[in-house]
């Protein structure tokens, strides 16, 4: 659980929180050492740097997050009949989202025959697996390809994708003991198409006309650019560095 | 100088929460919390303007599972309850600030007024069902009402279920006929999630415009000639309406925006936390769960926990002025651009609704405000809306607008984030499966066709863009978590029976009951042959 701004919250929700979340003598604490209490609560709760969770949360602060009830953790039963989810299903497929222009994330299956068929008796593995992602030109060309080794017990997996102006697929491979590779499942492709603007950011930045209307209108007022990754290299580009 | 447009977007979305199975629910107070701070005063709002003869035009797109909401005779009843107890609370409230706290008097009973004037508006004038008041102002020319997808997915995830994405946007058409009596022409991106080739799915359901995130101009494969300033043509006709990044980054950047000024009310400091248990506890949730009640009298001050308190004259003398700073602004903006764009600029201003009101509590007064000034300077810049802008045949480019959203990161990274990625497993094989389902079982009638049909429901609730949305953002994750759990264990309960012939109808009933949505839904639709 996060809190949202806690510094501007008043001592009674601190105490409330910190009661909710189990600090000891709560009652006892004044305001600094309730937060401090907290922080170190949340710390423990998730890796992540605070600050860096409080910066994000903050900034969401006039989206349309909902309200986070904090402490609710009443149950919602669930319907007679329902069964837990499955950790996986049995049968032996990967698929590939895009996440954004530089990373997809892949998962996949194994069916229980195939993770049967690649043990011997005692159940040592009698070869391994690994990802090999391919990446063809989308104006056509050469397909080029990278592999990854996973192990048995892996099941997900965020795929760097170098360049854009491609299309990616990404295959389930099986190597044995000899060396031998065979793919067992395909995925999806996913395509990233190349921006017009890459590559033209010198174009962008010394005409002002097409710089107000295509990039200052990705910028606020003060300055902060728009929350994208080629803006930002974009950026970086027209100004030499410098921003 | 030609006269800039202005087409201002709010989109209404909430999930579908209703769970009558309890007394009360927490997360029902959403939706109770939107409708007394957003809704109503939009409604009222829109009708103040339409009654001092302001001309203005603006869209809103409601979500289809909002819609089903606010039309739910359960959960009319439950937000008269709430009502109820905020009138009750706000007389307490204005005896106890009297007494205690007469720096807070004012607002306390402004408060009560306000719960008062909800309570009538609700019940007395739109007898429970505020949509008609949304139609009114549709059928009298003020709002064009856009749709969205069923359960306001983010579809760039299920770009490889064509069915789903498909199902999302029938669906969202369909509930939109069903209750405003004509179909669409735009519809709402859920989180402006756009990736190329959506727009076919869109054209076949008769849409005729989406709005898009500002960076799906700048990042096109294409070279867009006036960027964010101009909607353009997809390939097959159907318009896309790029954010304006600039102009709403006024209201909506947390670091500087209107909304941030210290003189306004101060969301977080709510007397549901800060006051005595004793007091404050018949009117919050039980056992003892502090909640927000909206009765909130301190100002944003700074990022300090000494508050000043809040002083609503200040605040609406200070909406003014951030009325005007807007307008200036889009002049100012609209006169630069008119030097080099080739056409006249058009600004898509698009918002969450919620965010007027109920975030940014002097959100619709700011809203009124610039909506009058917009009307006293039609000779340099108009209200109007997608569809009125596109029946005018102006001249714009066709491109390919590039795959985006407004989330961080400008892609998916929100929805396909360590807290939630776990979840597309168990949804895509669920699509597979309910596909399997329509394909082998297609046509069914009685107990098998109605099995089917909640099969359906459960999978598009489990789409429902809100869940991984909540669990990326740390807000309510556990129910968010609980609710793709549970949607998923009640498609299970369908596919197992189906494959066994059976249909078990102790289940169906319940969770029809349950999860009331989409009366109408026709399982045959995720048939991917149909």
């Amino acid at each position: 659980m996060i809190l949202i701004n806690i510094d501007s919250l008043s001592t009674t929700e601190l105490q409330y929180i910190a009661q909710q979340e189990g600090v000891k003598s709560w009652k006892d604490l004044d305001r600094e050492e309730l937060i401090d209490a907290l922080e170190e609560a949340f710390g423990e709760q998730d890796d992540e740097n605070l600050q860096t969770i409080k910066g994000k949360i903050n900034r969401n602060r006039y989206c349309n997050s909902l309200t986070s009830y904090r402490g609710n953790s009443h149950p919602v039963n669930g319907l007679p009949g329902t069964e837990s989810l499955p950790e996986s299903y049995h049968d032996t497929s990967i698929h590939l989202l895009l996440r954004d222009p530089q990373w997809a994330f892949a998962y996949w299956s194994f069916s229980s025959h195939l993770l049967e068929e690649i043990v011997d008796d005692e159940g040592a593995p009698l070869g391994s697996f690994f990802l090999r992602v391919s990446q063809t030109p989308l104006g056509g060309g050469e397909e080029s390809a990278y592999d990854i080794t996973i192990d048995t017990d892996d099941q997900q997996w965020n795929i760097n994708l170098p360049q854009m102006g491609a299309s990616y697929a990404v295959d389930l491979c099986w190597r044995d003991k000899r060396g031998e590779e065979q793919s067992l499942a395909r995925s999806n492709s996913v395509e990233v198409a190349q921006p017009y603007w890459v590559g033209k950011a010198g174009r962008l930045g010394d005409d002002l006309s097409l710089f107000c209307i295509h990039f200052s209108s990705l910028v606020t007022r003060e300055g902060e650019i728009i929350d994208n990754a080629i803006l930002r290299e974009l950026a970086q580009q027209m100004s030499g560095g410098v921003l | 100088m030609n006269t800039a447009k202005v087409s201002l977007i709010l989109n209404a979305h909430l999930p579908f929460v209703r769970h009558p199975e309890y007394p009360r629910f927490l997360e029902e107070d959403w939706l109770f919390e939107s409708i007394s701070e957003s809704y109503l005063p939009l409604l009222r709002m829109c009708n103040r303007l339409a009654e001092d003869k302001v001309p203005y035009v603006f869209t809103i797109s409601l979500s289809p599972s909002l819609c089903t909401m606010l039309k739910d005779p359960v959960l009319a009843e439950r937000y008269t309850q709430y009502l109820e107890r905020h009138i009750e609370l706000g007389e307490k409230e204005v005896k106890r600030c009297a007494a205690e706290q007469p720096e807070f008097s004012e607002m306390a009973t402004y408060y009560l007024e306000q719960a008062r004037l909800n309570f009538h508006d609700f019940v007395e004038h739109y007898k429970s069902n505020i949509l008609d008041g949304f139609k009114d102002l549709e059928e009298r020319g003020y709002l064009e009402l856009a749709t969205t997808a069923a359960t306001h997915a983010f579809l760039p995830l299920y770009k490889e279920y064509p069915s789903a994405t498909n199902a999302q946007v029938e669906i969202g058409v369909q509930s939109f006929l069903t209750t405003f009596g004509h179909l669409p022409k735009g519809f709402w991106l859920p989180e402006c999630g756009y990736y190329p080739g959506l727009e076919d799915v869109l054209r076949s359901h008769g849409i005729g415009w989406f709005q898009t995130a500002s960076q799906a101009m700048l990042l096109s494969s294409d070279k867009v000639e006036n960027g964010v300033y101009r909607p353009v043509y997809c390939h097959n006709g159907v318009a896309a309406f790029p954010r304006d990044f600039k102009g709403t980054s006024l209201v909506w950047s947390n670091e500087s925006g209107y909304p941030t000024d210290k003189v306004y009310r101060e969301f977080y400091r709510d007397i549901g936390y800060d006051l005595p248990m004793e007091y404050i506890g018949p009117y919050i949730h039980e056992p003892q769960v502090r909640v927000f009640t909206g009765f909130k009298y301190w100002a944003v001050t700074g990022h300090t926990d000494q508050k000043v308190p809040y002083v609503r004259s200040l605040a609406q003398r200070r909406v003014v002025d951030h009325a005007k700073n807007f307008l200036y602004m889009l002049k100012k903006r609209s006169l630069t651009l008119s030097n080099t764009l080739e056409e006249t600029p058009f600004f898509t201003l698009a918002f969450d609704a919620e965010l007027f009101g109920h975030w940014w509590f002097e959100g619709v007064w700011w809203l009124e405000e610039v909506i009058r000034l917009i009307a006293k300077s039609e000779d340099t810049v108009r209200l109007t809306t997608p569809s009125l802008f596109l029946e005018g045949d102006e001249k714009l480019q066709t491109v390919q607008p590039a795959f985006s959203s407004w989330g961080h990161g400008g892609y998916s990274a929100v929805w396909l984030d360590g807290a939630n990625a776990w979840s597309y497993r168990h949804i895509h094989k669920a699509i597979e499966r309910m596909e399997e389902l329509a394909e082998r079982f297609g046509d069914q009638v009685s107990l098998k066709q109605r099995f089917l049909n909640q099969a359906a429901r459960e999978v598009l609730l489990a789409m429902a863009s809100d869940w991984p949305f909540m669990m990326y953002n740390k807000s309510s994750s556990e129910y968010a978590h609980k609710r793709i759990i549970d949607h998923l264990s009640n498609f299970n309960v369908v596919y197992s029976n189906m494959c066994k012939n059976a249909v078990n109808t102790e289940w169906l009933v319940k969770a029809e009951k349950r999860n009331l949505i989409f009366a109408d839904i026709d399982y045959n639709i995720f048939n991917p042959k149909h």
